[in-house]
């Protein structure tokens, strides 16, 4: 198999990517994230900050570190509001424990979208000079991590991609939507939180495209998703996506969007991350999709 | 003063105040191919979200009802659902039946994204351009469905903007509009007050029902309610209770009759004041009040928010002249006018009411200049557990 190029990190991890990532703290500064992001920047959007109780609230807290502190992150930029539940200060200190590089700006601090969208743009053009200097060098196997969407249906194809990921010296983390209970040894991890085995399980991950956030928590610069036969591709903002269709029907009106179709073997879905790692383009690539799904564990408040 | 109102008039009898063409993805997949086919093309305009519609989703009727209302908001003239199968029919069959116009475009009938955007481009540019051309007609002002929102809230705001919106939503009843109150957790401590004014027993034991209802549901997930509430920022401002500041939020809803209480994007079907059950979250619960019909929506804020929505017209009144000068070109309206001794709370209210009219009538508000349209799907529970045995 070739060999791996990639993006040393100051923690010793290898980014696939080198992506300046936009990150609201909450849904009010979803708008003023994406005008910031025209930039130069991957912008996401999502629905949560606010009004969010009890454990959900660390849980989610807990993903958007994990996200923003992915390998194939150069750099980000947390955007906060003011006043919401999940306050953006807080998330950009702890992105910033984690050895990430992070800058910080607010709606209700710099007053108004307007001054915001000015400062988030000084920012993101002062962390893009900084990722312009970095360079692919090589990188062993053991860089690599593949995760791995996985529901109940699939649960041993996902093992059998991660055994051809073990077997060629890299990692793998499988996400499962509760609880782990298979009979493999794994390491488990909550959502949002860095793997640091060579075989590990992201619990309580949820389903569909939800584990995707919690796989690039987990540390997988390359995400492969294993869709059921009613789902569509759905991609990942900072991670190339491997979609491998759950059924012929779905993959032949879907071609564009899928990756593979659902006879692919699990070394050709290795050999499609490791070229996707050394930065051949995915389907989700390809078509610009910016999809950031966050699993939740309580209604809002 | 009802002769100057204009607008577009439904074919089920409600009447927009705008006339956009809304691109709506029916699953999370097709969010990109959404937002590409409105892209550039004046008057159209796409959401967002996350939901992929599993099968046998426990919220699926709730979301159904969310997309579809949203589909079928007077203020929207045609809407573009962007399906993954043409055979997934249930959203557009219940947005019809609320008066939508729709189109569905299927990503399995154009091979992905990029076919779908390149098929629904020249359908999206022709229905922009039919409701670009659309007269306004002289509108009744029962025509006006007022969403009444509060977030980021301040010890000033129900001093100050709560009460003067409570003295517009009252004028404007009387003219014979509809107004919605909304976010069930910041009505808790408040119950009580509401009930009194309800039209009938019935709908009083709704509202207390729906109120109580809320804080239990939250209580069971082991929490306090008033662990998330008031947030960081309410205590920043000076609000030390949950019930101080329902106390504050419930007078958006003045002195007017409660008629009827609706669960979460369930349309009104009558004048007057109404209850909706939303969270207190600021999206989630405008995306309901538009689903169920809003097509202007007033939001007093204390802390400053430049949200806005992508159909409905979002009146923006701070509680604080600081807070509006700090946040100049995305709030509306100054209702620390009241402190600083310049306006009083009728004068206010008057003030609110005129600008409502106003923008009902063509002009733009800020979260409209900026074209702010965020977008949150409310869930009742946790996505998936139930699938998960």
């Amino acid at each position: 198999m070739t060999a791996l190029r990639g993006y040393r990190r100051a923690d010793g991890s290898i980014g696939a990517r080198n992506h300046l990532l936009v990150l609201p703290s909450v849904v009010c500064a979803d708008q003023t994230a994406a005008l910031i992001g025209e930039a130069g920047a991957i912008a996401v959007v999502h629905q949560h900050g606010c009004g969010q109780v009890g454990d959900d609230v660390t849980f989610t807290e807990r993903a958007f570190v994990g996200f923003a502190g992915n390998p194939n992150v150069g750099g980000c930029l947390v955007v906060s509001l003011g006043c919401e539940t999940i306050q953006g200060q807080r998330v950009a200190q702890l992105i910033s424990g984690r050895g990430q590089r992070v800058e910080f700006t607010g709606i209700q601090l710099m007053g108004g979208t307007v001054k915001t969208v000015d400062d988030g743009r000084a920012r993101v053009n002062r962390l893009n000079e900084l990722l312009a200097l970095e360079d692919r060098a090589a990188a062993s196997f053991e860089a690599l991590m593949v995760g791995i969407e996985t529901s109940r249906a699939t649960l041993d194809r996902a093992f059998a991609i991660a055994d051809a990921a073990l077997a060629a010296g890299a990692r793998a983390v499988i996400a499962v939507s509760e609880t782990y209970g298979g009979r493999r040894e794994v390491e488990r991890v909550r959502y949002g939180e860095r793997a640091s085995s060579r075989l590990a399980a992201v619990e309580h991950a949820g389903d569909g495209a939800e584990q995707h956030v919690g796989l690039a928590g987990a540390g997988a610069q390359v995400i492969v998703s294993i869709r059921e036969g009613w789902q569509a591709p759905v991609g990942c903002a900072i991670a190339p996506v491997v979609a491998v269709a759950g059924d012929q029907a779905m993959y032949e009106a879907l071609e564009d969007d899928f990756d593979l179709g659902p006879s692919a073997s699990a070394d050709e879905i290795l050999q499609r991350s490791v070229a996707a790692f050394n930065g051949e383009r995915t389907a989700s690539e390809r078509r610009g999709a910016r999809d950031f799904i966050l699993r939740r564990i309580a209604r809002t408040m | 003063m009802s002769t100057r109102l204009t607008g577009y008039r439904r074919p089920d009898g409600g009447w927009g105040i705008r006339n956009h063409v809304l691109v709506l993805p029916l699953h999370a997949a097709a969010n990109l191919a959404a937002d590409r086919i409105a892209a550039g093309i004046p008057g159209a305009v796409a959401v967002g979200h996350a939901w992929e519609a599993p099968p046998g989703d426990p919220d699926h009727d709730r979301i159904a009802r969310t997309l579809a209302g949203y589909a079928a908001n007077p203020n929207v003239y045609a809407a573009v659902l962007i399906a993954i199968r043409g055979s997934d029919v249930a959203i557009s069959e219940l947005a019809k039946r609320r008066g939508a116009r729709v189109h569905v475009v299927a990503m399995a009938d154009h091979r992905g994204t990029i076919g779908t955007v390149e098929a629904a481009r020249p359908l999206v540019a022709s229905l922009a351009k039919e409701a670009a051309g659309a007269k306004r007609e002289p509108m009744p002002m029962s025509g006006i469905v007022l969403g009444l929102e509060c977030g980021g809230s301040d010890a000033l705001s129900g001093i100050t903007a709560n009460p003067a919106l409570g003295v517009a939503s009252d004028l404007l009843i009387a003219e014979g509009c509809t107004s919605i109150l909304a976010e069930t957790p910041e009505l808790i401590g408040a119950e009580h007050l509401l009930a009194r004014r309800a039209a009938t027993p019935a709908v009083a034991r709704r509202v207390i029902e729906v109120i109580t209802g809320f804080e239990a549901a939250i209580r069971e997930l082991g929490v306090d309610v008033r662990g998330a509430q008031p947030t960081p920022g309410n205590q920043a401002g000076g609000l030390t209770t949950i019930e101080e500041k329902s106390l504050g939020a419930a007078k958006k809803g003045g002195g007017a009759t409660v008629v009827g209480v609706m669960d979460f994007a369930e349309p009104p079907t009558a004048p007057g004041l109404w209850i909706m059950d939303t969270p207190g979250h600021d999206i989630e619960q405008m995306v309901g009040m538009v689903a169920g019909g809003a097509n202007i929506a007033a939001f007093t804020t204390g802390r400053g928010t430049p949200t806005g929505s992508a159909i409905t017209p979002v009146v923006k009144i701070a509680t604080n002249t600081s807070i509006f000068r700090r946040l100049k070109g995305d709030i509306d309206l100054d209702a620390g006018a009241i402190i600083e001794g310049e306006e009083t709370l009728d004068s206010m209210g008057r003030k609110i009411r005129e600008f409502i009219l106003e923008v009902a009538g063509g002009r733009l508000t800020s979260s409209e200049v900026r074209g702010n349209r965020e977008f949150a799907i409310s869930r009742t529970v946790s996505p998936m557990t139930a699938f998960t045995g």
